[in-house]
């Protein structure tokens, strides 16, 4: 019987962690087959977790959250603020993009209306920009983008689709000046359109002009267009000046005091006809 | 007992973080990792408890059935203990392998015991890429927990025989 007994025990020792395991793993199988039945397992552990655990994670949640708050709040914010200035330099670079291309639209623009009237016009000319103005007190001379080298010459007529601009005040190998209309300098032969009346329009040093010569009885109206009459042989006949914007009785009661407003804007032009052909007289 | 005592905690803090901040990466299975290597190093009924105990808190951390995954790693532990007989896991190929394939025997147990209670489940890509994480994690994991065991151990010297 003891023998018996020694016997049982030393197999039991020999194979006490088989046998050990064995019944965990068959308790466990039985905790988990029977899991579903009302008395819930693990419900003391379960408890003793939520008490001991729960304050753990929280904490854990809670330094997770302050480390994520520090990163997408400061961290996160140096890429965001290197982002920034990139899509800035982007938004700029755009932006002048686009305005160059605007720039261009006008370009294309204004080009085609001013070679359209090169076209028009029976006389040769030469298209011209720009590139520099000279609004001084008194002076209103603008600088030209060609000069001899393109065929241009002193007192030569300066066009554009809207009306005459003003003529060459001097004119080197690759530039040349031109005298605007509003110059206090300037002087031009022209006619009132709808009467034929003839008279001089001269600048009147900002940006309106000055029609002299017009007798008290001459037939002006306002909104009359003057036009150039050809006869000093600068500009063709016909081209348009401006339009008669006020009236008054002359200071010496035999001329009237008549502003003309011109039809070109002087501040607005950028290209320019230059009438190239010379001896406009009229015939 | 040293050891049941280093890494209770240790699975609790695992556990605690992972389904605190991590609920949804995939980890590898440090229960599974530590019974893994009791079974093979130091297999003895601290190891087999440990197995229970460890598979007890992960079911009620995840919120599964109670049991299953005690059911899991006891079954893990004695059939790793068994295999140590025929070979060692003393490089790192061979407890990557080692835990891979226990991983996979734990997910395929814990499906059979679902299945067994009527519960459908569909995880078999999850139990291949726990296992693939689990066996890449595993070596790493191993020698950190030999360290950290020989770390509490009292030293001896040669010398100090007295």
């Amino acid at each position: 019987m003891r023998s018996e007994r020694n016997n049982i025990s030393g197999f039991f020792k020999k194979h006490q962690l088989i046998i050990i395991s064995i019944f965990l793993a068959l308790f466990s199988l039985h905790l988990a087959l029977t899991d579903k039945k009302e008395v819930a397992r693990g419900y003391v552990l379960k408890e003793i977790l939520s008490i001991t655990v729960t304050p753990v994670q929280r904490f854990a949640l809670g330094a997770q959250n302050i480390v994520k708050g520090v990163w997408d709040g400061y961290i996160n914010l140096v890429w965001v603020n290197k982002e920034n200035e990139s899509l800035n330099k982007t938004i700029l670079a755009l932006r002048e993009e686009n305005n160059r291309l605007k720039e261009d639209v006008n370009l294309n623009s204004r080009l085609r209306e001013i070679l359209e009237f090169k076209e028009a016009m029976p006389f040769k000319t030469v298209a011209a920009g720009i590139v520099s103005y000279n609004m001084e007190r008194w002076t209103r001379v603008v600088t030209l983008d060609k000069g001899k080298d393109a065929g241009i010459g002193k007192d030569m007529a300066v066009i554009g689709p809207t009306g005459v601009i003003g003529k060459v005040l001097d004119a080197n190998s690759h530039t040349s000046r031109v005298l605007l209309i509003t110059d206090l300098r300037s002087n031009i032969d022209i006619l009132v359109q709808r009467s034929r009346i003839k008279g001089v329009i001269e600048g009147n040093g900002t940006s309106g002009l000055v029609l002299k010569y017009i007798r008290q009885v001459d037939d002006v109206k306002i909104g009359d267009q003057v036009l150039t009459s050809g006869l000093a042989g600068i500009f063709p006949k016909g081209l348009i000046v401006g339009e008669v914007s006020n009236i008054e009785k002359g200071t010496d009661n035999f001329f009237k005091h008549i502003e003309v407003r011109p039809s070109a804007d002087m501040q607005k032009i950028e290209e320019v006809l230059v009438v190239t052909d010379t001896g406009f007289f009229e015939e | 007992m040293k050891e049941f005592l280093i890494f209770l905690p240790l699975t609790i803090l695992f556990l605690t973080i992972k389904s605190a901040l991590f609920p949804n990466l995939p980890m590898p299975d440090l229960p599974l990792i530590i019974v893994f290597y009791m079974a093979y190093s130091k297999a003895s009924v601290e190891g087999a408890l440990m197995g229970f105990v460890l598979g007890y808190l992960d079911d009620a951390f995840n919120g599964g059935i109670i049991g299953s995954s005690s059911f899991a790693l006891v079954f893990i532990f004695l059939a790793v203990h068994l295999t140590s007989k025929m070979m060692q896991f003393t490089t790192p190929g061979t407890r990557a392998i080692g835990a891979g394939i226990a991983a996979l025997v734990k997910g395929a147990l814990t499906y059979a015991v679902l299945r067994f209670t009527n519960i459908d489940v569909y995880f078999l890509g999850h139990v291949i890429l726990q296992a693939i994480i689990t066996g890449v994690f595993a070596p790493a994991i191993i020698t950190l927990l030999m360290r950290l065991t020989s770390f509490t151990s009292p030293r001896r010297f040669k010398g100090n025989i007295n």
